[in-house]
């Protein structure tokens, strides 16, 4: 009886205090709106004349001149660079309006990494990084190869470009318990924060300035938690390492899952209509 | 009905839809809206996982708070009115997890933000399955507002 009555209690408590909650969250989600319009805005004007600039800049003549050359191997690297900026935001817009499903397939996630490594060339050369993979897949595997891009390519980036000049980056890929272990490890600190959620909170006003305005790893920490998986980090004796884990149970690829998503759905006899 | 085109949505969708098709989910401390207008035969379901989003992160549709306005606004878009529209609730079921310790009452307080959110927005709750401790496999059908429920064995979900 004494039981039931605290139960009632602390129900009434957890009621009480959600309310307070949901009313304060409506304040902030107000007060953010502004920031997640200017989002879905860039999202919107900026890719297009990019992706116009990215396609004509390869057509264009350099003239037997060394400065020119320069110019022009600055303008690409700065396109590249200002090119991942607006994926993401793009990648960030897709999550806060819903429209980021997963797509399973057959995958070759070596391939993936020498992609980022080829379209990070930019950092890579600039930093002068070097990239040591150890690879102990053996096999292709079912997964989000899109998702897996986008977490690979924000977390090489950052490893390369918040470590110091000429330093190796370490890449790792293997199964644990049934899921993809993805360390990346960089020589390093991390912005000095609080709690560790805050490393992955886009525009972080805790954040110093010496690194990234967060939006990169919050797009990791959110795709990681679309594909049902986690994403921490250790950061000890000036060396950082991200260790990504994605689960691979349950998974089918989309081309052999004709109805896969209804299975639990062969049946409706007896349901109750509502 | 179950034959109809079934578009199943996971954690952190939503699906808005008129037509012969229906929309479908498990659901665990989960909780779904399903929203109904009558009058233009649209219907649409969100699948929330947790229910605020505290400023960490993204604005993602796994939070209550951030997935049930998007999924009104959603309902809007496609022309519905906010008079028209009649919601039915499921899910919030308490799952207990191996360490007792993590459970928090999650399944209430979805099950609340939903209810607070609703009523914010004047949207009549016609229907609701709610709480308990099994999980629910549900089924809107967008044509007549239906909704099949059927229990799941602790495993499904």
């Amino acid at each position: 009886m004494q039981n039931e009555e605290q139960k009632e209690i602390l129900e009434n408590e957890v009621k009480f205090l959600s309310k307070k909650i949901l009313d304060l969250n409506k304040k902030l989600i107000e007060s953010k709106k502004a920031e997640t319009l200017f989002l879905s805005l860039i999202a919107n004007n900026f890719n297009n004349p990019m992706t116009a600039i990215l396609g004509m800049l390869p057509h264009l003549k350099i003239q037997d001149d060394a400065k020119n050359e320069k110019i022009f191997a600055t303008i690409r690297q700065e396109a590249l660079s200002l090119d991942f900026k607006i994926q993401n935001l793009i990648t960030v817009a897709e999550i806060e309006s819903g429209n980021s499903q997963n797509s399973y397939s057959l995958t070759d996630i070596q391939k993936i990494v020498n992609e980022i490594i080829q379209d990070l060339r930019y950092v890579i050369d600039e930093k002068k990084s070097k990239i040591e993979i150890n690879n102990l897949l053996k096999s292709r595997i079912i997964i989000d190869s899109k998702k897996v891009y986008t977490i690979l390519k924000n977390l090489i980036a950052n490893g390369c470009m918040y470590a110091p000049d000429d330093a190796t980056l370490f890449v790792e890929l293997s199964i644990e318990n049934s899921a993809l272990k993805i360390l990346v490890k960089n020589r390093g600190t991390l912005p000095k924060v609080n709690s560790k959620p805050e490393v992955f909170t886009r525009f972080s006003q805790k954040i110093d300035n010496s690194h990234g305005l967060g939006v990169g790893l919050s797009i990791v920490r959110e795709l990681c938690e679309n594909l049902c998986g986690s994403v921490d980090y250790d950061a000890e004796n000036n060396f950082v390492t991200f260790k990504v884990l994605l689960p691979l149970n349950k998974t089918v690829q989309d081309s052999e899952a004709c109805g896969w998503d209804e299975f639990l759905f062969e049946s409706f006899d007896n349901a109750i209509e509502i | 009905m179950t034959n109809l085109c079934t578009n199943f949505i996971h954690v952190g969708q939503i699906h808005v839809d008129r037509g012969s098709t229906s929309i479908s989910t498990v659901l665990g401390s989960c909780v779904a809206v399903c929203l109904y207008d009558k009058k233009l035969c649209i219907g649409g379901m969100n699948h929330y996982l947790l229910p605020f989003w505290n400023g960490n992160g993204l604005q993602s549709l796994k939070f209550g708070n951030i997935s049930t306005p998007k999924l009104i606004e959603a309902m809007l878009e496609q022309g519905s009115n906010i008079g028209n529209i009649e919601a039915k609730i499921f899910g919030g079921a308490s799952i207990y997890f191996l360490n007792s310790n993590q459970n928090i009452m999650v399944g209430e307080k979805n099950i609340l933000v939903a209810k607070e959110i609703l009523n914010d927005y004047k949207i009549k709750i016609v229907a609701e399955d709610l709480g308990g401790t099994l999980g629910r496999k549900i089924q809107l059908n967008v044509q007549n507002g239906k909704v099949l429920l059927k229990y799941t064995a602790k495993s499904d979900f």
